[in-house]
């Protein structure tokens, strides 16, 4: 079996989930919210690429701009029309999740309209992608060599932000405690407002690329939440790094796991989402910090200390 | 004239009630788990699509045993040769819906039961997670497994009980008065169960769960019980849309359901069933107006789909109850006990209790 195509593949999707799964992560770590409305970001910065490369014309580094801020407008528009004033009321997190469900509906259906409207329910942003080296039976393509490293980069660029400058701390302690946060001379809205629009563009970017790696419709940001979800929770829904790992977790088994049950046990390729329903089960039950809840000094400690209890008995 | 025109209207307001009534036993069911008992079950669609799976997968079945029909459920031949067995023996028939719906409210409380485990485990928040994407899971499997409901096509043939009546409007009639008698009696169930020191118990445990226990209450059998509950009456109601349908379809149960039957709950009032009424009949009567066929009865015709801006609207009020009116239209009313009817009588108490919604954090710097 060529595992080098599936692996390529593999790779690709994690690259993208993870993109779409960043966001999430950060949304709940700054501002606690469960944030279902996190798909339709996603789907809408998927069509302002496409429309904006399509009917515009405009080159695809400058749609994915576009996209980009598109999506950070609307995550904006969400947190003050409705996020932020049912924060600022003192509303339970419950609460909150139930109105990011109604926002999705909104977005998700006035996309549907629009794009039905005028013919658009299903798009693909129109970029060749070019074959770049033989890698095997397959090509490495331009895509995954665009793909791949912005994904790492976008994720350094938030772990820097976030560890090594003063906003980032700032943020650090706004998710830890508001209202120490807040007396300490921190200026919690204006942060949060540069969260929601990281958030949404993060998202927005990750959506114009899998426009261009696959046909849309209205329907794919919410059709992807689950691996979403699944990407950031097994990260421990709060750590970058735990996202990647996530992230890519997800795109080797919903890609190259499915295919390998397939072949083996004869389990249909459309269970793939029952794997990542599964993941999250799994988490929630078993550790629910996922890979950030991993102390990894602790666990080499604990390793050595094992080393050290065998130590005696060879001596002895 | 007048009565021929209403006899026009016979199908129109026959669907409209059934419906009611069946939205109104979902958006009951999750009042008691979401309303009274905190559970954020948002994977209701779930537990409606398993009462919908065993009445179509049991009755089809059974039917094919009795006509003695080749080629399984799915086949063509075997639904044709159900539907016309079906009016010439009334007792099968009629049996059969019996049967359904009391092995559905059996399999909806186990799966209710089943669903207690991570519920007394997880955060609310990360348990409405789980239970929304169970909805979705459930449609997936149902899609690819052909034996529970024959996947992509859909299972057809399962005959209304009332088809032996001939007549297609009385046939609707009757059933919509069952249906009706069903949902009241979901009311009434859940009423008892609310009011009942059971009810109470339950409140307290979604205000303060640690209070309950300090009292020495059993904290996860009061949860366990209301998603038993819930699920069971959301099984029942999938029960009566199958056999109005007469056929099971897994594309039918996807997510959206459990937010447009969230929407009744939230516009009427959380815990509160009076509210709840009103919320479902506001919805429905939305989910009915608008509809292509609706605006064709005015001579309009639209260019654009409406059913998207069905779904708008609902996101809509979910918001905008949340933001303007959090206790819905009908807010919480304390539980109705015999001290509550003399207090009430003396004018010790007000009879209002709904929720405290804190003042606004001041906004200095937003």
């Amino acid at each position: 079996m060529d595992l080098i195509l599936p692996v390529l593949n593999s790779i690709t999707l994690g690259s993208l989930f993870t993109l779409m799964a960043l966001g999430l992560t950060l949304t709940f770590s700054v501002t606690r919210i469960v944030n279902f409305a996190h798909a339709e970001l996603v789907a809408i910065g998927g069509y302002v690429t496409a429309v904006v490369t399509n009917y515009i014309g405009l080159s695809i580094y400058e749609s994915l701009v576009a996209a980009f801020v598109a999506s950070a407008i609307l995550a904006l528009a969400m947190d003050e029309l409705a996020f932020k004033p049912l924060y600022k009321r003192g509303s339970p997190t419950l609460f909150l999740l139930v109105a990011s469900i109604g926002i999705d509906l909104v977005v998700r259906f006035s996309l549907f309209l629009t794009a039905d409207a005028t013919g658009n329910i299903i798009i693909q942003t129109k970029v060749p992608i070019q074959p770049l080296m033989p890698l095997g039976k397959t090509y490495l393509t331009t895509f995954q060599v665009v793909v791949i490293p912005l994904t790492l980069a976008v994720v350094v660029v938030l772990h820097a932000l976030f560890h090594y400058t003063k906003v980032g701390k700032a943020l650090r302690a706004m998710a830890d405690n508001e209202d120490l946060a807040r007396v300490s001379g921190i200026k919690i809205y204006t942060l949060r407002r540069l969260a929601w629009m990281l958030v949404g563009g993060t998202a927005g970017l990750a959506g114009g690329l899998w426009s261009i790696y696959l046909v849309i419709d209205p329907d794919f940001g919410w059709n992807s939440l689950l691996r979403i979800f699944a990407a950031s929770i097994l990260g421990g829904f709060t750590s970058f790094w735990g996202t990647v790992i996530g992230g890519y977790i997800i795109g080797f088994a919903e890609n190259l796991g499915i295919a390998t049950l397939n072949t083996w046990f004869g389990v249909s390729t459309a269970y793939a989402p029952l794997i990542s329903f599964a993941i999250i089960v799994a988490v929630f039950l078993i550790k629910p910090s996922g890979f950030a809840g991993i102390d990894l000094s602790s666990l080499l400690a604990k390793l050595r200390g094992l080393h050290k209890n065998l130590e005696p008995e060879a001596e002895g | 004239m007048m009565f021929e025109q209403l006899y026009t209207m016979i199908p129109f307001i026959t669907t409209f009630l059934t419906f009611y009534a069946v939205y109104l036993m979902l958006s009951l069911s999750l009042n008691l788990e979401y309303g009274y008992g905190g559970i954020p079950n948002f994977g209701h669609v779930f537990f409606e699509s398993i009462g919908a799976y065993v009445a179509g997968n049991l009755t089809a079945n059974l039917l094919n045993w009795i006509v003695a029909a080749r080629g399984g459920i799915c086949a063509y031949p075997a639904s044709h040769a159900r539907m016309m067995f079906a009016p010439l023996h009334p007792i099968w028939i009629v049996g059969m819906f019996v049967f359904s719906i009391i092995i559905a409210a059996l399999v909806g409380g186990i799966f209710g039961y089943l669903a207690s485990y991570p519920a007394l485990r997880l955060k609310e928040d990360f348990l409405a997670i789980t239970l929304i994407f169970i909805g979705e899971i459930g449609r997936v499997v149902v899609r690819n497994e052909r034996s529970i409901a024959c996947g992509l096509v859909g299972l057809t043939g399962v005959p209304n009980p009332f088809i032996w009546l001939r007549d297609p409007n009385l046939m609707f009639i009757a059933y919509t008065v069952l249906a009706i008698l069903f949902a009241a009696g979901s009311y009434m169930i859940i009423k008892r169960f609310v009011n009942s020191p059971f009810g109470r118990l339950l409140k307290s445990v979604r205000d303060d769960d640690l209070v309950a226990m300090t009292l020495g209450k059993h904290v996860p059998k009061a949860r366990a019980w209301a998603l038993i509950l819930g699920s069971s009456v959301a099984a029942v109601a999938g029960v009566i849309k199958v056999f109005f349908a007469q056929g099971v379809f897994a594309d039918d149960y996807v997510p959206l359901i459990t937010f447009v039957v969230l929407s009744m709950v939230i516009l009427g009032g959380m815990a509160n069933n009076k509210g709840v009424l009103l919320g479902a009949l506001v919805m429905t009567a939305l989910d009915f107006m608008i509809s292509p066929s609706f605006f064709t009865v005015f001579g309009v015709t639209l260019q654009l789909n409406v059913a998207y801006i069905k779904y708008i609207i609902t996101g809509v009020v979910i918001i905008a109850i949340l933001l303007f009116r959090p206790q819905g239209l009908i807010s919480e009313r304390p539980v109705e006990t015999p001290g509550l009817d003399i207090a009430k009588r003396a004018g010790v108490m007000k009879p209002t209790a709904g929720l405290e919604i804190p003042a606004e954090r001041d906004e200095a710097d937003s």
